[in-house]
């Protein structure tokens, strides 16, 4: 079947070229968010069709089979098909799903918004006992003989000693000549990130606006697993206080109450210094909110956890503020005057849909 | 695989076996057809074939990987699966699904009998190319060397604006040349319907273009009497397989299972006609009439044995009805239980093989040079949106404006096309009569 194959490939080209086409409206909905997989996002695209003359909409009419009385709905399958006449034309309707590698739409996002890739932060590597047999040493256990290498070394002991007789190609490893496989720890390079997504779900956070966070956090996991191997998400909650949820959670609960920021922080910061540390660990924190805070206080609490705690410890900490009908916008205000010299620490404010790409570019853009 | 016709078959020999006597069976029947040879293969591959409408090679085209896609899907998610692909040719061509029980694969290949025998005997096939398989294999050749003079953009493009036109043919018209003994021909002037044929001959387009043109149009005229005949095909294969299957080929054992595999290929779908279904019972009805049924899978197609055998006793046997949509509940009802209206409402929706009736009425009617298209309302509207990329397209191969009449509702509408740009504008209503119907029977 290779010729279909390579119709399907130029297909799959051709729906790619779309989707990098209309990757900013995918940017501004959430239409993907509910197809992730592990490793890949089903794109439904409309089936590109190709134009024809063929029949409208005025076709909600035709002949059916089956029980039932003058009036009586049809049930689901509403008008489908149209009887059979028209259903040589019913293709139309079909959406088709395609499966995107979430690499590849990570760099289709990397491309459309022009990120840079990430600079590995320092020379921090780490060691992995990842158990690959790719060595080779002298002494070991029999089971892990290396039967070739050992014939090699014998063979070449046995010539060298003029003792090789072709006539009668004879050749007896000695105890010298005996390899073994031997585990090897190779280096690999600094690979794990965590990402922590803490989020305000005070009364003021709406759906909108949680919708949006959704939307910004898909998008940063997409980016960011593209360029660690190693990728845990850790989803943080507050209002007054903070706890740790998971992803479904994340997005749709709806607390109420004050707002304390500085309990978000706090909590990822005792998960940081009990589970990620910085050496192993490449740290990125986002927090969204409405930017209203309980007191100044707290947001003097907030800074001071920045500046001596979160900031030394992470490659970036992002804040995002959306925009809703009752924050006041004041926390990013803050932040940037208490805090703007710091090139470790970035915030952006959203308004509506259309400012996800540059608040994903401001976060994303700097290659930290 | 494109090798079919020189391999004997892939059957496994006790399928081999069951295949003879199936055979023979049917033939002891009265059935007639030229040699089946069965191909057996797994899921993907026949997804593969199905893809390509039945056959191992098609020239290049996305659609086709579209098209495999969308089957693989549904194979995946257990939504769709396909039991049996024939095609037209001799030999016919079949291909059987590895993972089929024994028990489906008998049922498969009576079935194809069955289309073996309606391909060979009825008249609309007469004039289709029987050495398909061939010339499918000439037409990929042809357009891989045309990618690889002029390279795959342009000839996808121009490929891609010729299938926009695949409809735009005479159906009636390779049956009007065999019965003439004459090899169909165009007469490349208008009033036709078979504008295809047409820009074939006068279209100011390059040489490789016009060859695309002419395999476009070949492939169209070789598919277009399935789609002119497709519940009665299907009604005859499933007619001749019940009977063939439960006149001796199948064990007791076996009944249950076959009477459910079967029923669940002619079930009923609420709220629209299964072809299958719908095929069988014409058969049925008119064996209980005492018509002679050879006789009119010979010459009928589906409008023309509907308008032969639908009657009041049918309607109500079968549960015919109208649907609609309410627009005051917005919910699609059973407006109508009225036969005469079932049956116009039928007998229009297959009159054209199900697809809206375009001719070229005039050309350079106003001295521009440009096309001028009717469309013959029958109260379907066309889809505009649709039919202005359509006219584009036609525009670009005619390479000149392009003017079509059609009717929203009972509003005429003019869409003319200057090769940039499409303008709607109102018009009288053209006449809403359909040209005078040929009729289908021969």
């Amino acid at each position: 079947m290779f010729r279909i194959e390579v119709d399907r490939a130029r297909f799959r080209e051709i729906v790619r070229g779309r989707i990098r086409q209309d990757l900013r409206k995918y940017l501004s909905n959430s239409e993907l968010i509910a197809r992730q997989g592990e490793h890949a996002v089903s794109v439904p695209i409309p089936q590109i069709e190709l134009p024809r003359f063929r029949f409208g909409e005025n076709q909600k009419a035709g002949v059916g089979q089956g029980p039932g009385e003058k009036g009586e709905a049809l049930g689901e399958k509403d008008g489908e098909g149209g009887g059979e006449g028209a259903a040589g034309d019913a293709e139309g309707a079909h959406i088709l799903e395609v499966e995107v590698e979430l690499e590849e739409l990570a760099e289709m996002l990397g491309k459309e918004l022009q990120l840079p890739n990430i600079q590995p932060r320092g020379k921090r590597e780490i060691s992995t006992d990842g158990g690959r047999y790719n060595g080779v040493r002298r002494s070991g256990p029999d089971s892990l003989r290396h039967m070739r290498r050992t014939f090699k070394a014998a063979l070449l002991r046995t010539i060298s000693a003029g003792e090789w007789d072709p006539a009668n190609p004879k050749v007896v490893p000695d105890r010298e000549d005996q390899r073994y496989r031997a585990r090897k720890s190779a280096p690999v390079p600094d690979s794990s990130a965590v990402i922590f997504h803490m989020m305000d779900v005070s009364g003021s956070m709406g759906r909108e606006q949680k919708e949006i966070v959704r939307i910004e956090a898909f998008w940063i996991d997409t980016w960011l697993r593209s360029q660690y191997r190693n990728i845990e998400v850790v989803y943080i909650v507050h209002d007054a206080v903070a706890k740790v949820v998971d992803q479904n959670a994340f997005f749709h609960l709806r607390e109420s109450g004050g707002t304390k920021i500085s309990s978000a922080y706090e909590l990822a910061l005792k998960l940081i210094q009990e589970k990620y540390r910085t050496e192993d660990w490449n740290i990125y924190p986002f927090h969204y909110s409405d930017g209203d805070n309980w007191s100044a206080r707290d947001t003097e609490r907030c800074v001071a956890l920045l500046k001596d705690e979160l900031l030394p410890r992470c490659n970036q900490f992002c804040y995002g503020q959306v925009k809703s009908a009752y924050g006041s916008g004041q926390f990013k205000k803050d932040l940037d005057d208490a805090l703007g010299g710091d090139e470790r620490l970035v915030t952006s404010s959203v308004s509506d849909r259309g400012d996800i790409a540059a608040a994903i570019r401001s976060f994303l853009g700097k290659g930290r | 695989m494109q090798f079919a016709r020189r391999r004997s078959s892939s059957l496994t020999p006790e399928l081999a076996l069951w295949a003879e006597r199936i055979e023979k069976v049917a033939r002891g029947y009265g059935l007639d057809f030229y040699e089946i040879v069965f191909e057996l293969l797994d899921a993907k591959d026949v997804n593969g074939i199905a893809a390509y409408g039945g056959f191992p090679v098609r020239y290049p085209s996305w659609r086709f990987g579209m098209e495999f896609e969308r089957l693989e899907k549904g194979y995946e998610y257990g939504l769709s699966k396909i039991y049996e692909l024939v095609i037209n040719n001799d030999p016919v061509v079949a291909y059987l699904v590895k993972s089929n029980s024994l028990l489906e694969q008998k049922l498969v290949m009576a079935h194809v009998c069955g289309h073996a025998d309606f391909f060979a005997h009825n008249c609309w096939f007469q004039a289709t190319d029987r050495h398909m398989l061939d010339t499918m294999g000439q037409h990929s050749t042809t357009v891989r060397r045309l990618v690889d003079r002029h390279g795959l953009e342009r000839v996808e493009t121009f490929m891609d604006a010729a299938l926009s036109l695949e409809t735009l043919l005479d159906p009636y018209l390779p049956l009007r040349g065999h019965l003439a003994k004459t090899k169909p021909t165009s007469l490349g002037a208008p009033p036709t319907y078979d504008i295809l044929g047409f820009l074939c001959e006068r279209a100011p387009v390059e040489d490789w273009q016009r060859e695309i043109l002419r395999i476009v149009r070949a492939e169209a005229y070789y598919f277009q009497p399935q789609r002119m005949t497709k519940i009665m095909n299907e009604g005859w294969a499933s007619f001749w397989h019940s009977r063939i299957l439960t006149g001796g080929v199948l064990d007791a054992s076996e009944i249950v299972d076959f009477a459910d595999c079967h029923s669940g290929a002619t079930a009923r779908a609420p709220g629209r006609v299964n072809p299958y279904k719908l095929g069988i019972e014409l058969f049925r009805y008119a064996e209980e009439l005492g018509h002679d049924v050879f006789a009119l899978r010979r010459r009928h197609n589906d409008a023309s044995l509907i308008d032969e055998l639908v009657d009041e006793t049918f309607v109500e046997r079968e549960m015919l009805f109208l649907y609609g949509k309410n627009a005051r509940t917005a919910r699609t009802e059973v407006t109508d239980r009225d036969w005469r209206k079932v049956k116009d409402r039928l007998l229009g929706e297959l009159a054209w093989g199900g697809l809206p009736q375009i001719e070229l009425v005039a050309v350079d009617a106003h001295g521009k040079g440009e096309l001028s298209l009717l469309h013959h309302h029958d109260g379907r509207d066309l889809q505009l949106a649709h039919a202005r990329e359509t006219l584009l397209r036609l525009s670009a191969v005619w390479k000149g404006p392009v003017e079509l009449v059609t009717r929203e509702e009972s509003e005429g509408r003019l869409l003319v096309c200057d090769g940039k740009e499409v303008e709607v504008s109102e018009i009288a209503a053209p006449s809403t009569e359909a040209p005078t119907e040929q009729s289908g029977e021969h």
